[in-house]
């Protein structure tokens, strides 16, 4: 909080300055997704496919999806999904930022070359992961038979798929994490730094009480937006196992899609939608409640 | 549907005059040439031959603009269509995939076709009508239409020492032959199958299904036709999987799949005769035969893709009309088969001169005309996707071993008959 | 370079947290690269792949299991992709979209970011919450509203409906506002005292400070506008407002795919974007004076 100076003088004005900052990002952002989310939120209590006119139901589809078994399977992967992926993701974007963040030749290219699954589209990563991983003539197996290991199923075995999937979004999300550490790392103090060295800190002190402390605010945000992403993996399952096999890499987002383009039941999907939403916003609640607990001691 | 002006006017409160009326519904009150937008889904080659035929028509139709726009891969078209449908601006001809046309046609914006697939005098294959045809009324118009059959690699039958097949060969002679073909060793595999579960992995088995004398929906309707007959079809899934002779393609949409027989990796697959050119262009030497039955009649599958209309307004109506009759006539059907790797929709085509001087170049194809006298196709009926979506489970599982034909059948049954309670 | 036995660094800038000083002096180069050589060669896995196939012939490409190395340099994919008359055209779109969205990015992000971390207003917990609660339907569902939307501001088919949505995302308000949080408040309250006004704070003394987050911001923005395929398929029609992504899927057909040419042209999607982030690494570091504070 800034320090007031003048009482009564700076809040006012403040006000009317951070009204002027932020009305464009809320006019656009807010303005554009009033309409989708209240659209997504009538259509959730409605029989609707989209094509013929549709009648409401009110909470019928909520409660044929608390008795799908389907949806059930949807979230429980999901959820293992994102609680793998993201602790992962950021432990692993936090070491190798760290690794990057030095003056050693080539780093620049090295970051790059980092940064190249990211920045290659779904569709090729869907092809080249399809042939690493195929169970008869991949690379994967080649290499296992090579160590003595039996060959693996991979993305058409139901109980690896899933884990295969997080591993594919690690190998290609890393990335980003990486990326937006190593811009955060640029701001740490050098000065802090500095002092903590003189005084004798060795390298995982000053990691521990200095670098990562400044780092909190960034990896909040990388925390939100991973499980946020996470939650909301699509592309990657359509373009290697559409939901399969068995439906154990049936995600909410891809059930959902499933609902509105495949059986026409986009009503379904919607109330799928909602609550994965209601879902995000009581993760989301309970993250400042902790936080607020925090602060308190 | 949401009442969208309501919606709008509640929430967006923006002046919004920008609200643009769709284009092009004027001019034909002004007496010029009225606009049809064509959504016609074609990529590639056969792009060329729809820009061909365009030209053609709007020469000689000066009053009609074919705007061809909207050229996205079919495969996309059908999210591209339901919003489109859902905001009111759809275009006047799109290209709709046979299975999806059942819940498309639903829409009261859908034309009514039924006395322009009469009023072209051709002469359809009974499955090519069948496809487009909902409760008796003609509900779109045929677009493309091809059939399954096995391509055969005579090198790996060679190396094998196994005889080619032939016409009226049994399921059983397909395991068999399958195991033969299948040398671990090589890596070489007798045939191949979808495992992902789609569209592509059922619409496979369903000649096995209808052979057996079963069929997809009951004639009653209340449940699948299918329950007995499935199992007798997995079976032989179960047969072809104990023995590993069969390539389960791990990745959606088929190709890796192809790709393995290209390769020289496969003896034969089940196949339609898009595939061809592809088989052509890899040196591949190849053999086509029908497919296998149990019961010595032979059955196949087609799965035609539909041109479906769209309400626009009279004028645009009116002109799509001229625009499709014109496209699915036998003339301009033929073209079409030869440039887009269809075949041929009527009997009058499929004897049009230039259709047999091209069906004698490419060694094979007329197998897979002449397979279209006994076609059939999977009915145009809501809840057929759900129907398939269960049906590929149980196809996967069986497939990866995991389970018995009798517990998948049963899996599946369950779930489509539950799809099919629901009022639609 | 020409110091091989030390670690380089400008005498004002203090070493980084893990430079290995000591080690450096054994071997001539550092022992990092050990393990960054491998790791950039998994991580490089698709880049080189893509390079390679797309100097493949089709029906080399049209293989199972594909051929690790071409038998020799066929150029007839990237024939193909350049040779079509309608590919400068999905460039510049593509283009334009991600470069007009990067701007409008920065400046709102800015703006409303460093309004969420440093100034008071009433309802900003509120309205970041809200503006967080925006991305929870997922975008399979909310591309038919916001099709309807655009298409009653009378946008569908051209650049605006991609332009539109994608000005700002709350990802760069977010992140923006994560990146101010995280700065030391000591040189803007120093500004304050001094007169200055906001304004002048923000862009004379704070963001000078952030272009590691403002190049964070404008790469991730360019690339998820560069590679977005989903949108521009629901709202674009005509080949002439297609982007990049969206035309290169016209090489693919309904049985038949014209693999040479789709791994050229993915290969041209994708290598401007890295030579240009190899470029731009310099704004990633950026230098801080070692006093930290400025008049």
């Amino acid at each position: 909080m800034p320090i007031t100076i003048a009482p009564g003088r700076r809040p006012r004005r403040e006000a009317g300055t951070a009204w002027l900052f932020i009305s464009p990002a809320v006019l656009i952002i807010l303005g554009l997704s009033i309409v989708p989310v209240v659209w997504s939120l009538l259509l959730s209590f409605q029989a609707n496919d989209l094509v013929t006119p549709s009648r409401w139901v009110g909470l019928d589809n909520y409660n044929a999806l608390v008795q799908d078994p389907k949806f059930g399977q949807a979230v429980r992967n999901t959820l293992v999904y994102t609680a793998l992926y993201v602790p992962l993701s950021i432990v692993l974007g936090l070491a190798l930022a760290l690794v990057l963040n030095q003056r050693i030749r080539l780093v620049g290219l090295y970051r790059t070359l980092m940064f190249v699954p990211f920045v290659v589209s779904a569709t090729a990563q869907g092809v080249l992961f399809s042939f690493i991983l195929d169970p008869e003539f991949g690379a994967a197996n080649s290499l296992l038979h090579r160590i003595g290991l039996s060959s693996q199923g991979f993305l058409t075995d139901p109980g690896q798929a899933l884990l295969v999937l997080v591993g594919i979004t690690l190998w290609s999300g890393t990335g980003f994490c990486v990326v937006v550490y190593l811009a955060a790392l640029q701001e740490v103090p050098p000065s802090l730094v500095e002092a903590a060295r003189l005084d004798g800190a060795g390298r995982w002190q000053v990691l521990r009480h200095v670098v990562l402390p400044a780092l909190r605010p960034i990896t909040v945000f990388l925390l939100l937006w991973q499980v946020i992403q996470s939650l909301q993996v699509f592309d990657l399952v359509y373009v290697t196992t559409k939901g399969g096999p068995l439906g154990s890499t049936t995600v909410i987002v891809y059930f959902v899609w499933e609902q509105a383009f495949k059986t026409f039941t986009a009503g379904y999907g919607a109330a799928a939608a909602y609550v994965l939403a209601a879902a995000l916003l009581i993760i989301a609640l309970a993250v400042r409640i902790v936080r607020r607990q925090g602060v308190a001691r | 549907m949401l009442n969208r002006r309501d919606l709008f006017r509640g929430t967006l409160g923006l002046a919004a005059g920008a609200a643009l009326t769709s284009c092009g519904d004027g001019d034909a009150a002004n007496g010029g040439p009225v606009t049809i937008n064509f959504w016609h889904g074609q990529t590639d080659t056969a792009v060329l031959v729809i820009e061909d035929l365009v030209q053609d028509f709007e020469r000689n139709n000066p009053n009609i603009k074919v705007d061809m726009g909207g050229g996205v891969l079919a495969d996309a078209m059908l999210q591209k269509v339901l919003a489109a449908l859902a905001a009111g601006s759809y275009p006047d001809v799109a290209y709709i995939f046979g299975s999806d046309l059942a819940n498309i046609a639903r829409s009261p914006k859908v034309v009514d076709l039924t006395d322009l697939v009469e009023g072209t005098g051709a002469d359809y294959w009974p499955s090519v009508r069948e496809a487009v045809t909902i409760n008796g009324k003609v509900r779109a118009a045929p677009a493309l239409v091809d059939s399954l059959a096995v391509v055969c690699n005579k090198e790996v039958f060679s190396k094998a020492g196994v005889d080619l097949p032939q016409e009226g060969w049994r399921w059983r002679d397909f395991v068999e032959t399958a195991k033969a073909l299948t040398d671990e060793s090589a890596g070489v595999f007798g045939t191949g199958w979808p495992g992902v579960g789609d569209e592509d992995t059922v619409w496979r088995l369903w000649p096995l299904v209808w052979d057996a004398g079963g069929d997809i929906i009951a004639s009653s309707g209340s449940g699948i036709g299918f329950a007995d007959a499935g199992v007798k079809a997995l079976q032989v899934i179960q047969d072809l999987a104990r023995d590993k002779s069969v390539y389960i393609d791990p990745k959606s949409g088929s190709e890796q799949m192809y790709q393995v027989f290209l390769s020289g990796r496969m003896g034969m697959v089940p196949t339609g005769p898009w595939e061809l050119p592809d088989i052509t262009d890899a040196g591949v030497d190849y053999h086509v035969v029908p497919l296998p039955t149990f019961s010595g009649h032979a059955v196949t599958i087609s799965g035609p893709d539909t041109w479906t209309m769209f309400d626009n307004g009279p004028a645009r109506v009116d002109a799509a009309r001229t625009f499709v009759s014109w496209l699915i006539a036998p003339e301009q059907d033929v073209r079409w088969a030869l440039g887009a790797g269809s075949l041929p929709l009527s009997k009058q085509s499929e004897s049009s001169p230039e259709w047999r001087k091209y069906a004698a170049e490419t060694p094979g194809l007329s197998d897979f005309a002449e397979a279209l006298e006994h076609a059939r196709v999977r009915p145009v009926h809501p809840a057929y996707p759900e129907i398939s979506q269960a049906l590929g489970q149980a196809i996967a599982a069986v497939l990866l071993g995991r389970s018995s034909p009798e517990d998948a059948m049963r899996a599946c049954a369950d779930e489509s008959n539950s799809a099919l309670r629901i009022p639609r | 370079m020409t110091m091989t036995a030390k670690v380089e660094r400008p005498p004002s800038r203090p070493a980084p947290p893990d430079s290995p000083r000591r080690s450096a002096r054994r071997l001539p180069f550092s022992p990092w690269h050990l393990l960054l050589v491998p790791l950039a060669l998994l991580f490089a896995i698709p880049l080189i792949w893509l390079l390679i196939s797309s100097v493949m012939t089709n029906a080399e490409i049209n293989r199972f299991p594909p051929p690790l190395w071409p038998k020799g340099i066929d150029l007839g994919g990237y024939a193909y992709v350049f040779g079509h008359s309608m590919f400068p055209r999905w460039f510049a779109n593509s283009l334009i979209v991600s470069v007009v969205a990067v701007a409008a990015n920065l400046l709102f992000g800015v703006l409303a970011g460093y309004a969420f971390a440093r100034l008071r207003f009433f309802g900003s917990r509120v309205l970041l919450v809200l503006m967080l609660v925006t991305m929870a339907i997922p975008f399979q569902l909310t591309m038919i509203p916001t099709f309807i939307v655009m298409r009653q501001l009378g946008l569908i088919d051209t650049l605006g409906a991609l332009i539109v949505p994608s000005l700002v995302t709350p990802f760069a308000v977010f992140l923006m506002r994560q990146f101010f949080l995280s700065l030391p408040r000591e040189l803007e309250e120093a500004a304050w005292i001094d007169g200055c006004s906001t304004f002048g704070v923000l862009f004379r003394i704070v963001l000078p400070l952030s272009k590691p987050a403002l190049a964070t911001v404008a790469v991730l923005t360019f690339l998820t506008t560069w590679n977005d395929l989903t949108w521009p398929l629901i709202a674009i029609n005509h080949d002439t407002q297609y982007t990049l992504p969206l035309g290169l899927t016209t090489f693919q057909g309904l049985h038949r795919t014209n693999w040479a040419a789709v791994m050229a042209g993915n290969v041209v999607t994708v290598v401007p974007v890295l030579i240009a982030f190899l470029g731009a690494q310099k704004t990633f570091i950026q230098s801080v004076t070692a006093s930290g504070l400025k008049a």
